[in-house]
């Protein structure tokens, strides 16, 4: 087990090395989802809270439309967007500006991995 | 045997061939990115087959038609699709095959003059984030030097002071400086830079460096509560939860009221915290992991860094902990 679980750390912490440059400018609570963009040619997509926070109450996403509060556990589709699922609930040219500016959400930097970027109080090596 | 003849035979069979190969990329690629929208007329998109449709783009001539499809549109064409990674030629294949299906009749474009003008309409539409950006970057850094200065010593010395600790210069950054945007995404220009935001909102000393509870106390903010119905009002909770802690750490309060002013109570009850008293076990441990608290302290609201506003209540005074205080 301990065989095991030493690489695993060892990887994560190097992830940890890694990623802590980008994390470190990154806005405060952005969120990467990358869970389609990428393999389907597109860049990631970078999700800001805090434009969305001003807003809306978190409650509309995450308890109206159904977000999972778990980055990476939200299965995001295209398809879902344009019928007006997740993202396309306001994104519709009726609440929000339609899913035909794809450049503004599809934003990202080639290569990154979901999940919520700039919160480095909990995110460094050897933090706490 | 003939050896000029070959080669000629040889050269056009190539020549053929690789037409063969380039219609084949243009119906893949088409099949594949532009099928999307051009199929249907998505966003006023010219559609597949409809000569109608292609007739008036094609009469500008291929070459605007080709600089469209890879730069993109002031009126939706996203550049190459918005499939940024595929090849010129390939784009061009694409653009080949849709005029080829649309099956015009073959004449020789007039308007081949209105192109440069497209293309320069396209270089001021590019220009025009960037005049916003150079307006905006000198509230960021206020020396350009010691940033430079900064990520060179953050990146490379492995004893800088405070190593894991943000900056004031790498506070709340533009988009394309953040580090997870793409600067070469044009859209990212067109993104609106955190502190044009923040700067009327009440502030704090860590996350966005923005008190959103506070925003949201003093009016500055008034996020709708309903997706479209913008004069909904929140139900709010007021009842204050006093955790004891071990150890000689204040105690926590916690005000349902700052929380439900946002949240609604499916969002954490009963999947994160079962609403009983005495059955949930939250240890500082299980809020750095994410979990617990730590499913939105330290990713989106104040981080654990901000001690005091969960530990608010004093142990030696037996009186009530100041409850507004809590949620700050």
């Amino acid at each position: 087990m301990k065989r095991l679980v030493s690489p695993l750390l060892a990887g994560c912490l190097l992830a940890g090395l890694f990623l802590q440059p980008v994390a470190l400018r990154a806005e405060y609570g952005d969120v990467v989802i990358n869970r389609q963009a990428e393999k389907n040619g597109m860049r990631p997509v970078v999700f800001p809270h805090w434009f969305h926070r001003i807003r809306f109450r978190c409650k509309v996403c995450h308890a109206e439309l159904g977000f999972k509060m778990r980055a990476g556990s939200n299965p995001i589709t295209m398809t879902d967007i344009i019928e007006g699922r997740f993202c396309g609930a306001c994104h519709n040219n009726d609440i929000a500006w339609s899913p035909e500016n794809c450049d503004l959400c599809h934003s990202g930097k080639p290569g990154l991995p979901t999940g919520v970027f700039g919160g480095h109080e909990t995110s460094g090596p050897g933090r706490w | 045997m003939n050896i000029p003849k070959t080669i000629a035979l040889l050269a056009s069979l190539l020549a053929i061939s690789t037409q063969i190969h380039a219609d084949a990329v243009g119906k893949d690629v088409y099949s594949k990115v532009c099928v999307t929208c051009h199929a249907t007329g998505l966003a006023g998109s010219p559609r597949f087959g409809q000569a109608a449709d292609w007739a008036p783009r094609v009469a500008g001539g291929m070459a605007g038609l080709y600089q469209s499809a890879l730069n993109g549109t002031p009126k939706g064409m996203p550049a190459k699709g918005g499939h940024i990674t595929l090849a010129d030629a390939d784009v061009k294949a694409a653009v080949d095959y849709m005029v080829a299906a649309a099956k015009l009749p073959k004449s020789e474009p007039e308007a081949r003059k209105e192109e440069p003008k497209k293309a320069e309409a396209k270089k001021e539409e590019v220009k025009k984030p960037e005049a916003k950006v150079a307006v905006i970057a000198p509230v960021v850094p206020p020396s350009e030097a010691a940033t430079a200065l900064a990520t060179t010593a953050s990146a490379a010395d492995a004893n800088s002071f405070n190593r894991l600790l943000k900056p004031a210069n790498k506070r709340n950054l533009p988009p394309p400086e953040d580090g997870i945007h793409d600067p070469a995404n044009d859209g990212t220009h067109a993104l609106q830079p955190p502190l044009t935001a923040f700067g009327s909102l009440p502030k704090s000393l860590a996350g966005n460096r923005v008190n959103w509870v506070e925003a949201i106390a003093q009016k500055k903010i008034n996020p709708r509560y309903d997706r479209n119905d913008p004069k909904a009002e929140p139900i709010v909770m007021d009842l204050n939860i006093v955790r004891e802690v071990k150890g000689s750490m204040p105690d926590v309060v916690y005000p349902h009221k700052q929380h439900t002013e946002w949240l609604d109570c499916s969002n954490c009850h009963p999947a994160i915290f079962i609403p009983q008293k005495g059955a949930n076990q939250i240890s500082m441990a299980a809020i750095l992991l994410g979990e617990k608290c730590g499913v939105c302290h330290g990713k989106v609201a104040f981080p654990v860094s901000e001690c005091r506003n969960c530990h608010s209540k004093k142990k030696d005074m037996a009186k009530v902990a100041i409850p507004a205080e809590a949620g700050k």
